[in-house]
């Protein structure tokens, strides 16, 4: 699939405002379950609700949760982060669990990240703490004192030549023969 | 009208298709049709134009009361609740109030916004003034201080919604004051040790990973140096070009030192002599001030 697709969105790992670095703070504000009170798609949201839900704003203060019943509508849980991002999460036919699981999995994440392509699975806004390379990184610092154009240092580096590859060979051959 | 905003709400159904088709059952791949349905849902929506900005509060399911309450939970603080509401209500909410014939005993946040102003210079004085020079510290306060970032730490904090005022949507220049009026609810609540403790939490963390230099630059760094030697009684600085690399080309590289009686007080580099001039200037400001390369 293409990068460019409308489908899913490329992004990098976020924190937003530094969270955590200070003190951690709950990205989920408030999450509203919707629910319908007799139809059995609901079923699984409204034993969540009466054996669960309890413990679960207990233990989550920060979090406001609402509960909104309507008529014949499907399940809904709809959860807004302290971003500004909204999430709407289809529950038909979940059961207590999974929407226990669901509930978990907004709590602990930053924003939505529904329809979201991670680019990489890591990110820094300072890939170097060292600075940029320049030429005179890492020089041997017996070049400090030298003055150029040097001698020394434009010379032909002294390799065997052909000729002194074929006469070794030739004298090799000859020793061999004997 | 009803069939476009229909098509609204089938659009993050779309979504949910994509994403939770994994509960129900395992799918192979994203259908052909998705793709071509969201651009023509992305194409309407255009047309209509931006959504009508709403307040939060205005919604069924709301309760204020809960809403202060976890606000506090959230940030592991212990409010009180009526300074605390004090704090989130602003002088026009109130005006709007009387013009609209209700008779309100709230009262506005003025004070308080004021009071916490005081305590976030003081706070950041406290923490900056005494390991930089003053220059630096300033330009630190002023960047922390600026309505961009007070606004973009009150928005994190979540007060938008909370916050009872007039605008819609609410401006940065309020939401900047409010979060001001929340540090004077904390110092009221709590103490003043705690109120900096959440300032240095949640406004001084916002430097993570910037340099002093980000946020500080001499416009004329050899001057400053200068006046910096004056000052400290050391002799004039002698620029020496350490290095020069590929002259006469587009990547040309010279390296600059700045010795002052023998010793390197900084060395910097550019593509010309008088940019790694100031680049070394910058450095022996760092090197004199003794500056992190990172403010946290």
């Amino acid at each position: 699939m293409s990068n460019t697709s409308l489908v899913f969105t490329p992004s990098f790992i976020k924190n937003p405002s530094q969270n955590g670095l200070g003190r951690y703070v709950c990205q989920l504000q408030r999450v509203v379950l919707k629910f319908c009170k007799n139809n059995g798609s609901s079923r699984g949201m409204r034993e969540f609700i009466e054996e669960e839900l309890v413990d679960y704003a207990r233990s989550n203060p920060g979090v406001v949760v609402y509960l909104k019943p309507r008529r014949h509508r499907g399940p809904v849980i709809s959860a807004e982060y302290l971003n500004g991002d909204k999430q709407w999460i289809n529950c038909r036919n979940f059961t207590k669990v999974e929407i226990f699981k669901w509930l978990n999995l907004l709590k602990t994440q930053q924003g939505d990240t529904t329809g979201l392509r991670f680019r990489k699975l890591w990110h820094t806004e300072m890939p170097s703490i060292q600075g940029p390379w320049t030429p005179y990184t890492f020089r041997p610092s017996s070049l400090n004192l030298i003055s150029f154009p040097n001698e020394d240092l434009s010379k032909a580096p002294e390799e065997e030549s052909a000729t002194d590859k074929l006469i070794e060979l030739y004298k090799k051959q000859r020793i061999s023969e004997s | 009208m009803f069939l476009l905003r229909n098509s609204f709400r089938k659009s993050t159904k779309v979504f949910a298709y994509i994403t939770f088709s994994i509960n129900q059952e395992p799918q192979r791949q994203i259908h052909r049709w998705v793709s071509p349905t969201l651009r023509e849902l992305k194409r309407r929506r255009d047309k209509v134009g931006p959504e009508k900005p709403f307040a939060r509060s205005s919604f069924l399911e709301w309760n204020y009361e809960a809403e202060i309450y976890a606000f506090g939970k959230r940030l592991g603080e212990n409010f009180n609740k009526d300074i605390l509401k004090r704090a989130l209500t602003h002088k026009s909410y109130i005006i709007q109030k009387e013009l609209e014939g209700e008779t309100t005993d709230l009262q506005s946040n003025q004070d308080l916004i004021e009071e916490g102003s005081l305590i976030i210079s003081e706070c950041l004085n406290e923490e900056y003034g005494k390991i930089y020079v003053k220059d630096i510290a300033d330009s630190i306060i002023k960047h922390l201080t600026t309505e961009d970032m007070l606004s973009h730490v009150a928005k994190h904090l979540g007060l938008t919604d909370l916050v009872l005022t007039s605008e819609l949507p609410v401006e940065k220049s309020t939401l900047a004051n409010t979060f001001k009026a929340v540090i004077a609810a904390l110092k009221q609540s709590q103490d003043l040790e705690r109120a900096k403790k959440f300032i240095k939490d949640f406004l001084i963390v916002q430097l993570n990973g910037q340099t002093v230099f980000d946020l500080w630059e001499p416009e004329e760094p050899i001057e400053y140096l200068n006046n910096i030697l004056k000052k400290k009684g050391i002799e004039q600085f002698e620029a020496r070009l350490c290095n020069e690399s590929a002259s006469n080309t587009i990547l040309a590289n010279y390296q600059v030192g700045l010795y002052s009686n023998k010793k390197l007080l900084g060395i910097g580099w550019g593509e010309n002599v008088e940019i790694a001039k100031n680049t070394a200037a910058l450095d022996a400001i760092r090197r004199m001030y003794k500056l992190r390369t990172v403010l946290i």
